[in-house]
């Protein structure tokens, strides 16, 4: 009884996690265990990053009549705008060999997803504030739910293309289905940057607002609403620009059931992956500053 | 560290920055300077900063309850805050065995669109629970909570006691191995801070608490050892009752203060002997002296004044209505209250006295603390007379 009792006491201490808060801790432990860390933090946190996304969706659409709608209400206005724009002649689209309103709205459910997310993410730590000043928890979490703000407008909008192929007829590329596989690097390069714009947020909160301005502004120099330009300054942006093959991968892909630049989409996929990885690795090493700051 | 310490705090400091726009700037430098491997070098002062709390050193053993207590802005909750891994030191170093519970703020997290059964899962959540522990031990929290149909509605129907009684419920449910308090057994009708008490005590049992507190009968009634704290520096730590002598000692200088003097009133105590005095025995026979000077009376002369006690909330008022009938220049009127046998609960006590004209709510002098003096139990003298047979 008695050896159980100690038997029972060790296996206690044995299960207790040991932490230390000093000063650059993390210099100190040396920089490879930091991977293990932050690995196992997002394992065990998984519970806890379903909770704060639910509480952000739920949240979100609870006081409206309109609710979840209003996620594809929105980008119905800006293709409108871009509709009435081409018809006008304003705006030259290209050619895109598809319908317009699918190539757009699809398109823009790309889009969103990017924006949706880098402003959910960028603003995950200053909205949750009064919450970092007065529970430990994961923020890698917060930022991660955060992102996850953009998935069901994702959905929704995605389900509208679908309707929209059976308006016109037409049947979606069967390669099509591998969209979710070549939207990975989206969300990667998402979550990424995520990372990066909510710690200089929660620091300095003007970049919340360079954020809105850049992403209106990035809409327009990236073919997300009309063709890739063929000759002048906005074909060699368009060249450069990373998202762009972000984009425009999985649509062709759906549209045309190929892809059309792999190089370039590699060279992308690959920046996704290390923006990723090296966002979460210098948002690991200053977190614990951030609610010092907020 | 050996196994039945729990935390170790070991010469921590913490600074903290005057201004904003520092504060941004020292944030961006620091977040850079950690970006790329370099020391922040956290332990110089710059511009606008100052330490908060300063050379902290204690440790607590598995099992043992500390209190910490210290008045406003001396680093007690900045120092919890650390313990928990909100804020990180800035110099020193804190070990921490075993999981952390903090009940800093309660219902910090809920969400008032929510219902009251999602936020109790996403509260739990990022208390650190897992769905396991939450999916079991959800009736226990709604039951100690008493909310009753409430669970399914928003959280911002909720009355304040209800919306704290939940936070509480979700957070006492976390079984952690060491508990941190602040300052929140304060919540809700005197009936749910009996059932929070109990609570603390049954967690007591497996835990290492810690409880900041400004109540001294809180301290005496839960704690081991005792921190005392003032403009973040550690003024004491060890057995309760001298920890808390100290304190007031510190806080309200006592010692030195014998009688009160003002441009319109003077306070004095005075023993049986005559003598001036500060240091007061529970039944014993003294009387207070009160002189109003230079105050211009119109309606009529009406002085109330209160026992403060500064070491657990305890007062009593008292109104004088006898000098009514003066009025005009009022110079050099002195009173009496005399007691024949001291009545007080003892400690540590101030007065705080105003003038009224013709009516209690007009007031034309008002002073807030005034006289210094603390009140003692000697054997033979206790506050309340009981026999024990």
């Amino acid at each position: 009884m008695i050896q159980g009792l100690q038997q029972m006491k060790d296996s206690i201490s044995m299960n207790e996690i040991i932490t230390t808060y000093e000063p650059d801790n993390s210099l100190k432990k040396g920089y490879l265990s930091i991977f293990g860390q932050i690995f196992l933090e997002l394992k065990q946190n998984r519970w806890l990053t379903y909770q704060l996304f639910k509480r952000d969706f739920l949240s979100s659409y609870k006081q409206s009549f309109l609710g979840v709608l209003w996620a594809i209400i929105l980008p119905l206005f800006t293709i409108a705008i871009f509709i009435g724009l081409n018809r006008s002649g304003i705006l030259n689209i290209g050619d895109i060999g598809a319908p317009y309103s699918i190539y757009a709205l699809l398109g823009m459910a790309f889009w969103q997803f990017f924006s949706t997310g880098l402003v959910a993410c960028s603003n995950s730590l200053v909205n949750a504030g009064p919450m970092i000043l007065k529970i430990n928890f994961s923020k890698k979490s917060l930022v991660i739910a955060a992102a996850g703000k953009a998935i069901v407008p994702f959905i929704i909008q995605i389900m509208m293309v679908f309707i929209l192929f059976v308006g016109y007829g037409k049947t979606p590329s069967i390669s099509g289905l591998l969209v979710p596989v070549f939207i990975i690097p989206l969300i990667l390069f998402t979550i990424g940057l995520g990372f990066f714009t909510a710690l200089l947020n929660a620091v300095i909160r003007d970049i919340g607002n360079i954020i809105s301005i850049l992403l209106t502004f990035m809409l327009f120099f990236t073919p997300v609403l009309y063709a890739k330009p063929r000759f002048g300054v906005l074909a060699t942006i368009t060249k450069h620009n990373p998202l762009y093959y972000l984009v425009s991968t999985p649509r062709d892909l759906a549209l045309k059931g190929l892809v059309l630049e792999w190089k370039g989409f590699l060279i992308v996929c690959f920046i996704s992956i290390l923006l990723f990885i090296g966002c979460l690795f210098v948002f690991h090493l200053t977190e614990t500053r951030v609610a010092e700051r907020i | 560290m050996d196994k039945e310490t729990v935390i170790s705090v070991e010469n921590v400091s913490k600074k903290y920055c005057k201004s904003l726009k520092r504060s941004m700037y020292y944030g961006a430098m620091d977040i850079g300077r950690n970006m790329i491997g370099m020391s922040s070098k956290s332990s110089r002062l710059r511009k606008d900063e100052f330490w908060a709390l300063n050379d902290i050193s204690f440790e607590v053993k598995r099992g043992e309850t500390l209190g910490i207590i210290g008045p406003n802005g001396a680093g007690k909750t900045t120092l919890l805050k650390m313990l928990n891994g909100i804020f990180w030191p800035d110099r020193g170093k804190i070990t921490v065995r075993g999981r952390v519970g903090a009940l800093i703020e309660v219902g910090a997290g809920f969400h008032p669109l929510l219902t009251g059964r999602e936020n109790i899962y996403i509260n739990a959540a990022i208390l650190g629970m897992t769905k396991k522990e939450v999916d079991e031990k959800l009736d226990n929290i709604v039951e100690f909570a008493e909310i009753g149909d409430f669970i399914n509605s928003p959280v911002k129907f909720y009355s304040s006691g209800m919306f704290v009684r939940l936070g509480f419920s979700v957070a006492v449910h976390c079984e952690p191995d060491i508990l941190l308090v602040d300052e929140i057994l304060a919540v809700g009708d005197i009936d749910f801070q009996n059932k929070c008490l109990t609570k603390i005590s049954e967690i007591q049992e497996n835990a290492s608490i810690i409880i900041i507190s400004h109540n001294m009968n809180t301290i005496k009634l839960m704690c081991d050892r005792c921190l005392f704290l003032f403009k973040g520096n550690q003024k004491g730590l060890g057995n309760v009752s001298d920890i808390l002598n100290i304190y007031s000692k510190t806080t309200f200088n006592i010692s030195d203060s014998k009688g009160y003097r003002s441009e319109h009133i003077e306070i004095d105590v005075l023993d049986e002997n005559n003598l001036n005095t500060n240091n007061l025995i529970v039944n014993k026979k003294y009387h207070f002296t009160f002189t109003l000077k230079q105050l211009f009376i119109n309606k009529g002369l009406l002085i109330s004044f209160s026992f403060l006690n500064l070491t657990n909330n305890y007062n009593h008022r008292i109104e004088i209505t006898k000098y009514l009938h003066l009025t005009n220049m009022i110079n050099n009127v002195s009173f009496n209250i005399s007691f024949k046998h001291l009545t007080l609960p003892p400690g540590e006590y101030t007065i705080r006295i105003a003038i009224s004209d013709g009516d209690f709510l007009k007031r034309i002098y008002y002073a807030e603390r005034t006289i210094l003096f603390s009140v003692m139990e000697v054997e033979n003298n206790k506050f309340l007379n009981y026999a024990i047979s």
